[in-house]
């Protein structure tokens, strides 16, 4: 019986989240005398085997396959199915990317699986997987089990720590004779905005955006705020329906859920549909001109003021800590 | 084009609501249309408006859930569909996509829309579950929708993990809606007035060849307790002289949070 991990590959990198659940599901088969296995489904699956056998694993599988270079639903499903179906596993996990999202219900839906989506922690007993779900935005926390023969559970990001464990897996390469014109859908194009140059799901540093940063001139001491730091660009729903930032750096309940080391919302009220997607940030900063706003309930350190005062100066005095 | 919404009734967030002893309680009656699927009924039919056809909306509930498929009557659907269940049922999404598939197999339809999750699970599975039961294309966390008259494809912009994809699927399929995607109408007098005289369905499993035995089945998931999220402390607030407030910041995040 075994754990069968997705690692999730992105923009030629292995996702930390991935990395992650990982670990978790290490911990877990070994207190149930459980073998992990690995697969990767990419362009060119393989370039990664290095980095995972660090992770204590038993056998690596490795799609490879041009189909593989966007994200489209169809073929990902099926190489999954086919993963799945080789190495028969109690319990398979991911990290919780949209493009799992896109495809966990069909995968269970065809295993006749479990599912349990999007969990901040989960573990095994007797055969039963008992998972803690946000839900209702993160406003509670639901138990819950199942115990499938075969149980599918994605993993929010920062929910674990990555840490290694040595062992030399034995690499096993899968044929993938997909038949491309079983896929039904088409791209037509894809669309990249500049806020999508850091990954924001994996981001160490998050600036992120809100109402109170009203037009151009506020816009630009986000950007200028980010790059100092290095940070990703995050943003409310409110400056995403706006128009003002793209849909792809919106936090929340219907954006990304992120953990970086460090968050500052800047302009930002702190409604739960936000915070469900960024309250396990290791440290959040609150600027905001309300000293009643809900942000700063959950801000480590939070700034009353207004942000068109505040972030010039808070630019110059990053700029120059740095340089020290 | 002939659309069905898949809609669902979900508390109220914005309600009062707290956990005592494991349980989940509301103390309030207030239930609404799940924000999701208000935003795949509105688009459904701002393309019918625009391309021509007829949205139908289709709800798996309790008894109570009437007035919000009449809430989508109201915001312009042609016709409601209400499959009623038994109070503690405890379907997940794998039990609520078995039933919905069953209904749709004695349906015609060219796209079918969802919500991309329900507001109050937050799951995100029914969708893709039901597109698998009913072996049609599908594509999730639509941010645009649109139909190509030309084409008669349905083309889809959705968002992913990076930046956004624009997909196109041939009719029939389903499609999850996000509800950046826009701004679901409030409907007006006339709508609610004109709802009332609406085809309105109300059915049970049975009528759909299923077993209440059966639906037990189809669960694959319980949720056997609830509880708060754990809190963060609320931190250092600093009121005064921008200046003053900005320093003692960096010096925080440089000394004490170490992440600069
Ligand atoms: C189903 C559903 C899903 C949702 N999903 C999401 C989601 O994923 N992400 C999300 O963010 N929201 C989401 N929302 C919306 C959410 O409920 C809030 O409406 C939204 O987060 C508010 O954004 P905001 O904080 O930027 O704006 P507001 O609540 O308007 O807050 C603006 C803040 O800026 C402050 N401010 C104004 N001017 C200044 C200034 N000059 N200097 C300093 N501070 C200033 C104000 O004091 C205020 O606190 C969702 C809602 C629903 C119903
Ligand atoms: N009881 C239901 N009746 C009709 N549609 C539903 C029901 N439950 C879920 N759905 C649809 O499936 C979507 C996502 O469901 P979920 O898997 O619960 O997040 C919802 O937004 C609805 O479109």
């Amino acid at each position: 019986m075994s754990i069968l991990c997705h690692i999730a590959i992105s923009e030629g990198r292995i996702k930390r989240s991935s990395l992650e659940t990982l670990s978790h599901a290490r911990h877990i088969a070994k207190k149930n005398n459980m073998e992990v296995s690995a697969v990767i489904i990419d362009v060119k699956a393989g370039n990664y085997v290095p980095e995972v056998k660090k992770f204590g694993v038993s056998k690596i599988y490795t799609i490879e396959s041009p189909l593989f270079e966007h994200h489209i639903n169809s073929p990902l499903i099926e190489a999954l199915i086919k993963v799945i179906n080789l190495e028969k596993p109690k319990v398979m996990t991911f990290a919780s990317t949209e493009s799992i999202k896109d495809v966990l219900g069909a995968v269970g839906s065809r295993t006749k699986a479990g599912v349990i989506p999007d969990v901040a922690s989960f573990d095994l007993q007797n055969g039963t997987i008992h998972a803690q779900r946000p839900i209702m935005a993160s406003k509670f926390l639901a138990d819950t089990e199942s115990n499938a023969d075969l149980v599918l559970v994605s993993v929010r990001s920062g929910s674990y720590d990555v840490q290694e464990s040595p062992g030399d897996a034995e690499v096993i390469k899968v044929d993938f004779d997909f038949d491309e014109n079983n896929i039904r859908q088409k791209i037509r194009e894809i669309i990249s905005t500049s806020g999508d140059k850091i990954d924001l799901s994996e981001a160490q540093i998050v600036v992120a955006a809100g109402r109170g940063v009203k037009d151009e001139e506020g816009k630009k001491l986000i950007m200028e705020l980010s790059e100092v730091l290095g940070a990703a660009i995050g943003a409310s729903r409110s400056v995403v329906e706006t128009g003002m930032f793209s849909p792809s750096t919106q936090i929340g309940q219907t954006g990304k859920v992120v953990s970086p080391q460090l968050y500052l919302a800047v302009g930002i009220s702190g409604a739960i549909q936000h915070t469900s997607g960024m309250v396990n940030s290791r440290i959040i900063v609150a600027i905001n001109k309300d000293p009643e706003a809900p942000i700063f309930d959950i801000a480590n350190y939070g700034l009353v003021g207004d942000l068109y005062k505040i972030l010039p100066l808070l630019i110059g005095q990053i700029k120059s800590a740095k340089n020290k | 084009m002939k659309f069905y919404a898949c809609i669902k009734q979900v508390p109220d967030l914005a309600g009062p609501m707290r956990v005592k002893d494991n349980e989940l309680i509301q103390d309030s009656d207030r239930l609404m249309l799940n924000a999701y699927d208000a935003s795949a009924v509105e688009e459904a039919l701002v393309i019918t408006e625009k391309h021509g056809g007829d949205v139908e909306v289709v709800l798996v509930g309790l008894e109570k859930a009437k007035e919000t498929a009449r809430k989508a009557l109201a915001m312009g659907a042609s016709k409601g569909t209400m499959i009623t269940i038994d109070d503690g049922l405890n379907l997940d999404s794998a039990g609520y996509a078995e039933i919905l598939a069953a209904f749709f197999k004695g349906a015609e339809f060219d796209v079918i829309v969802c919500g991309k999750q329900s507001q109050d699970t937050d799951a995100g599975l029914t969708g893709s579950m039901l597109a698998h039961k009913l072996q049609i294309p599908y594509a999730s966390n639509a941010v645009g929708l649109d139909v190509d008259e030309a084409s008669g494809m349905v083309i889809v912009k959705r968002q992913g993990d990076i930046g956004q994809e624009i997909i196109e699927l041939p009719a029939p399929c389903l499609v999850t809606c996000s509800n950046d995607m826009n701004d679901p109408r409030i409907p007006t007098l006339k709508g609610i007035m004109q709802s009332k005289r609406k085809p309105f369905d109300a059915i049970d499993v049975k009528t759909l060849g299923l077993e209440s035995s059966d639906l037990n089945s189809f669960i694959k998931t319980k949720v056997t307790g609830y509880r708060n999220t754990p809190g963060r402390k609320p931190g250092i607030k600093m009121e005064g002289e921008p200046e003053d407030i900005v320093k003692q910041l960096v010096d925080l995040l440089d000394n004490e949070a170490k992440v600069l």
